[in-house]
Parts: structure tokens; sequence; C-alpha cells
């Protein structure tokens, strides 16, 4: 039942993560909801719960690659023209540079995107992170430099998503 | 950069800023952004946008998390998955369940009745029909005509799903919905944004024939719900959406008895 009930505290994490990597509260629940099921079915394979968490990513991240990539595409032609697909409720506060950070992070590459986010807001390690998205650790870092360095120009104002700069 | 020392790399400067350095490297790492101040300026930048960025996600995860991801729930379908005669106890349950939770469905002894009726069956309505992508609704609003012409005559009274283009909802369809006063109709809405609101009708009887707006919330739905002219309303959407009341407002003028 401890599984069960650390499978029950991760969903708001797995919401939030879904909804960066989709932006559509409806599609993002509908991700978040296939994974919580095909978790279910799993969760007997879990070991322990240090595993736990990193492992629901990961079946979160191959449901989105597997299941949502056509819509991934053409969400990622609509993005680059749109404020307000980085729109946040309007009862949210939000500086200037939290507006910033958000239209960086909808201007980022998507794995560069899940990148940064799975390590700076879900405190995931490298390792995990590389093992979620069944790339090299090394590609992580690379990515994560990159990603950062881009999250840093637009909460610095420094960049606005029409403009790329050179690297 | 220190010469008896491992070289600082980035995997350092990131393990830095995330926190992963033993404190021994930890004070390596700080000596030589001590030395580099561009490098300092960078690692600094990259943690006031990580700041930033989890601060303008953090609303997300303090939601309450939507009914139909609720674990219980789930693992009462996958029940019922195997077993369908588990089914009329899981509904049971669901509802004990659900009501414990939200600390509303089981509202006073027995039954809820007039407007609380009618906001209860609303969120019901939504969280089961509303939440499907697959087929929330008996009606499309390609056959807005019929719809209304059979739920009129199944309510006994004239109703029709409002315009609400202007708010940037439009009518994706409606469905009859069984309650325990009778039937009542579900019209569903979407914006472009992906957001799903449903309008709920059924006729009074007896008890708050006529109500005044008042705001409602249900495990995982919020709304408003009221009632005039012995037509009971409830606008439903699973999150707390800026500019509800407002449409809410729209829609009651819009399903007055025009005059």
């Amino acid at each position: 039942m401890s599984l069960l009930s650390r499978l029950e505290d991760s969903i708001p994490s797995l919401r939030r993560y879904a909804w960066t990597l989709l932006r559509d509260p409806a599609e993002a629940d509908d991700l978040v909801q296939d994974c919580l099921v095909r978790a279910l079915d799993r969760l007997g394979t879990v070991r322990s719960e240090a595993e736990l968490r990193p492992w629901l990513f990961a079946i979160l991240h191959n449901l989105h690659v597997s299941r949502w990539r056509r819509q991934r595409r053409q969400r990622q032609v609509a993005v680059a023209d749109a404020d307000a697909d980085v729109a946040i409720p309007a009862s949210q506060p939000a500086g200037v540079e939290i507006r910033d950070v958000l239209r960086g992070i909808a201007a980022l590459p998507e794995d560069q995107r899940q990148i940064v986010v799975l390590v700076a807001v879900e405190g995931l390690a490298y390792a995990e992170v590389a093992a979620i998205l069944g790339i090299p650790v090394g590609t992580v870092m690379s990515r994560l430099s990159r990603a950062r360095d881009r999250l840093r120009a637009f909460a610095e104002g420094h960049e606005r998503p029409a403009l790329r700069r050179v690297k | 950069m220190n010469s008896f020392q491992r070289p600082i790399g980035e995997d350092d400067l990131h393990a830095y800023v995330d926190g992963f350095l033993d404190a021994e490297r930890r004070r390596v790492v700080e000596r030589y952004l001590a030395d580099h101040p561009e490098a300092a300026a960078r690692i600094a930048g990259w943690q006031r946008a990580g700041v930033a960025l989890r601060e303008a996600v953090a609303w997300k995860a303090q939601e309450p998390v939507p009914a139909e991801l609720s674990v219980v729930r789930l693992v009462e379908a996958r029940l019922s998955r195997r077993t369908a005669r588990w089914q009329p106890a899981a509904a049971v349950f669901l509802a004990v369940a659900v009501g414990a939770g939200s600390g509303w469905f089981a509202r006073g002894p027995g039954m809820p009745r007039g407007v609380d009726a009618v906001s209860m069956e609303a969120a019901i309505a939504y969280r089961v029909f509303a939440t499907d992508r697959m087929h929330p609704v008996e009606f499309d609003a390609a056959n807005r005509v019929e719809l209304v012409a059979w739920a009129t005559r199944r309510l006994g009274r004239a109703v029709a799903p409002p315009d609400l283009s202007k708010s940037g909802f439009h009518l994706i369809g409606g469905r009859l919905i069984a309650t325990p006063q009778g039937p009542g109709c579900m019209f569903l809405y979407g914006n472009a944004q992906g957001n799903r609101i449903t309008v709920f009708v059924r006729p009074m009887h007896k008890i708050d024939v006529n109500a005044p707006m008042r705001p409602v919330q249900a495990g995982g739905t919020t709304g408003f719900a009221w009632a005039r002219d012995g037509l009971g309303v409830s606008l439903v959407a699973s999150t707390p959406l800026p500019g509800l009341q407002k449409l809410s407002d729209q829609v009651r003028d819009a399903m007055s008895p025009e005059t």
C-alpha cells in the first residue's frame, strides 16, 4: 500500500511535467491518466520506493513519445508565434522574470525542455534523467547547458522569442 | 584554475547549481567561481532562471488533482474491467470515497436538495462525460437542431445550449443525463486552449424553483449553480478558470425566457 500512496503523492508532479510538455490541461491530464493506468498494471515490478518516481516519469515519457508524437509536431509549429501558448492562469502572480522564463521554456527544443524541467523543477538526478529519456548522461549534460544558457538569456531579458542567439 | 584539483567542468557547474556536490568539491567550485567572474555570472543566471522556472510552474502541482486521476478510482476501474459484477459495489464505493475526499457530496443527512442536487448532478455528469475524449456527447454541434428538439421533449420545457462563442467557448454537443428527479441535459463546450465546460439543466420540482447564483465545488470540479423559473442550471469546469462567473452570468441571461 505504501507504494500506492507514493504513487498518489507523485501525481501533482506528473501533472506539472505533463503540462510543461503539452501545455494543454486536458491533454496533459489524459497523458497522466494513461501513465497511471500503465503504472498500476506494472506496480509489482517496482522494487523500491526510490525507484518509483523516475520509473513513473519514464512511463510518462514513453507514452508521450509513442502516442503524442504527431500532435507534438503540430504543436511545435504553433509554438513559434504564440505568447498565448505559455499563458498561465490570471489568478497566478507572475513577475516579468517568470513570464520571460515561460517564453524561454516554450522556445526551447523539446529535448532541452524535458531535461531542464526534469532536473531543475522535478529535482531528478542526471543519471535518472538519462534513463528516463533513454540517452547517455553526457547528452543530458550538454543539452542541460544549452537549455540553461538559453533560459538565462530569456530570464535576463536578453532574448525575445523571435530572436535566436547564435552560440 | 587550481593546479592540484581535477579541472572544473560544466558538469561540476550543474551539480553545484543542483546541489549534487559533496562539501569538498563544492568548496573547489566556489573558489573557481570567485576567480572567474564570467562563469560566476553564468551560474547566477542559471540559478535565477531555475528559481523563476520553478515559480512559473509551481501552480500546476498545487492544483487539486482531478477526480479521474485519483488512484482509488483508477484501481476501481481496473478491478471492474476484470470482474464486471463488481460494478454496482464500485459505484457505491466510489461515491463514498469521493464524498469522503471532497467533503461535499455527502452534505448533511440524506441527499442534497434543490440547487445543491443540481450542482451535484452537474459535477457527476461532467466527470463522467466531459472528460471523455472519444464520445462525450450524444448529439454533436452539427446536430444542434435535433439536440434542442430532443432535450425540449424529454425535459418538458424549452431548453437550448446558449451561445458562448463570444467568450471563446464553442458548443461540442449535448446529451441527456439521468437524475433522481428525471431527465436533465448537459451541454458541453470547449475553447481553443482545450478547456471544457458544461452547462447542465433540469427542471426544478417545488424546492428552489428560483434560487440566486452561487459558487459550487465538488471533488475536482468548480462552477456556479442557480435556478430561475423552474429551471435549475449549473455551469461546471474542471479548473477555476478566470471569467467563470462572467460566463455564468451570460448563461443565466441567455437561458431566461425572452421578455
